[in-house]
């Protein structure tokens, strides 16, 4: 064995020990276990909302509510393929290195970002499609601009609820934009 | 001076890019984790309270290096007592391993540090920061001496370490 080559295995067999900061380890672990309850949580949403239509459908046999059920579902499946999609390849590190472990965590934030624009898009069509379906209930409906803005305290809370969303999701983004920045940072110094 | 959220971050940064480097050092200088944990927390203390005073005479990793290795040696007199009572750690092959079989890189890793905490500390010293991809002049930056001397050190430290490790054979 050539002397370099002999410092370049200590080297490595050096570097395996204490290969991932605490930190970062521990930050990986809290990720996976809000991975997991964003999953509960997803299951939760699933039975109430899609189970609710669903029933309700049955019970009053109106095909305007079965429109209802039948796009409650839509939305649920469209984000149950983007939430495994976007989780998919992201549950563990590829090694227990320091590097995979940055690198995942980079990964998931960009998930992360990837899901506040698609949350923003979804909740946006949401909301497009219950207005339009509760203006098409409304016994002598004033003109649509007036019920939007002006008619009751329902449709005001709906805006109230869209206000609050959108800044905890430009929070949220802003997090994990930052957080991003500092982890891409870090690994750059890292290499 | 620089803002406290910036410094703050820029800690952060040099903390978790350098963690694990600096967890190797401290632990060539400590005979157990806990030692180990302690030897750290001085040297992440230490290195907050310089932050503030660093103005890019040489590279963060130097500057840091510098540090944990001035603590791991303020560290190592503090301790030197109890090393001579209680001498350096027991080298105890782990159980069941056949000395015939290939060993893991992780038993490897460990065969080496002990070899590393059983060199004198001017060798260790030179070690430890080359095995962190340091080069002669960071070395000697570090140390606060000349190349030469840091090329001397590390051609006796490396005879040293092949030899602990082929009696460890």
């Amino acid at each position: 064995m050539t002397v370099d080559a002999e410092l370049e295995n200590w080297r490595r067999d050096w570097q395996t020990a204490d290969a991932v900061p605490l930190d970062l380890r521990k930050s990986v672990e809290r990720q996976t276990r809000a991975m997991r309850l964003g999953i509960l949580g997803d299951v939760l949403v699933t039975v109430v909302m899609g189970g609710g239509t669903t029933w309700w459908t049955v019970s009053s046999r109106q095909p305007d509510v079965a429109l209802l059920a039948a796009a409650t579902w839509g939305f649920i499946v469209v984000a149950w393929a983007f939430g495994l999609a976007v989780n998919a390849g992201r549950w563990e590190p590829s090694a227990l290195d320091t590097k995979a472990f940055l690198d995942l965590s980079i990964s998931r934030c960009r998930a992360r970002l990837a899901t506040v624009k698609f949350s923003a898009g979804l909740a946006v069509c949401e909301m497009v499609f219950g207005l339009v379906w509760v203006y098409r209930h409304v016994p002598e409906p004033p003109p649509v601009l007036r019920w939007l803005f002006f008619s009751s305290i329902p449709i005001d809370f709906v805006w109230l609820f869209a206000a609050a969303f959108s800044v905890l999701l430009l929070w949220y983004r802003r997090k994990k934009k930052s957080e991003l920045d500092y982890l891409l940072q870090v690994r750059q110094e890292s290499v | 001076m620089m803002r406290n959220d910036a410094l703050e971050r820029d800690f952060d940064r040099l903390l978790s890019a350098n963690g694990p480097a600096l967890a190797r050092l401290a632990r060539s200088y400590t005979n157990t984790i806990s030692d180990r944990d302690d030897l750290l927390q001085e040297i992440a203390l230490a290195a907050w309270q310089a932050l503030r005073r660093f103005r890019g005479e040489c590279s963060e990793r130097t500057f840091l290096f510098r540090i944990a290795h001035n603590r791991a040696i303020a560290h190592l007199a503090r301790t030197r007592s109890q090393f001579a009572e209680t001498g350096v750690e027991v080298d105890v092959p782990a159980p069941g391993l056949d000395p015939e079989s290939e060993v893991s890189r992780e038993q490897r890793a460990d065969r080496l540090r002990r070899a590393v905490q059983r060199l004198p500390v001017p060798y260790r010293e030179a070690i430890t920061l080359a095995l962190e991809d340091l080069d002669y002049a960071e070395i000697a930056a570090v140390l606060g001496t000349s190349e030469s001397n840091v090329g001397a050190r590390l051609t006796r430290a490396r005879r040293m370490l092949r030899e602990s490790l082929e009696e460890k054979k």
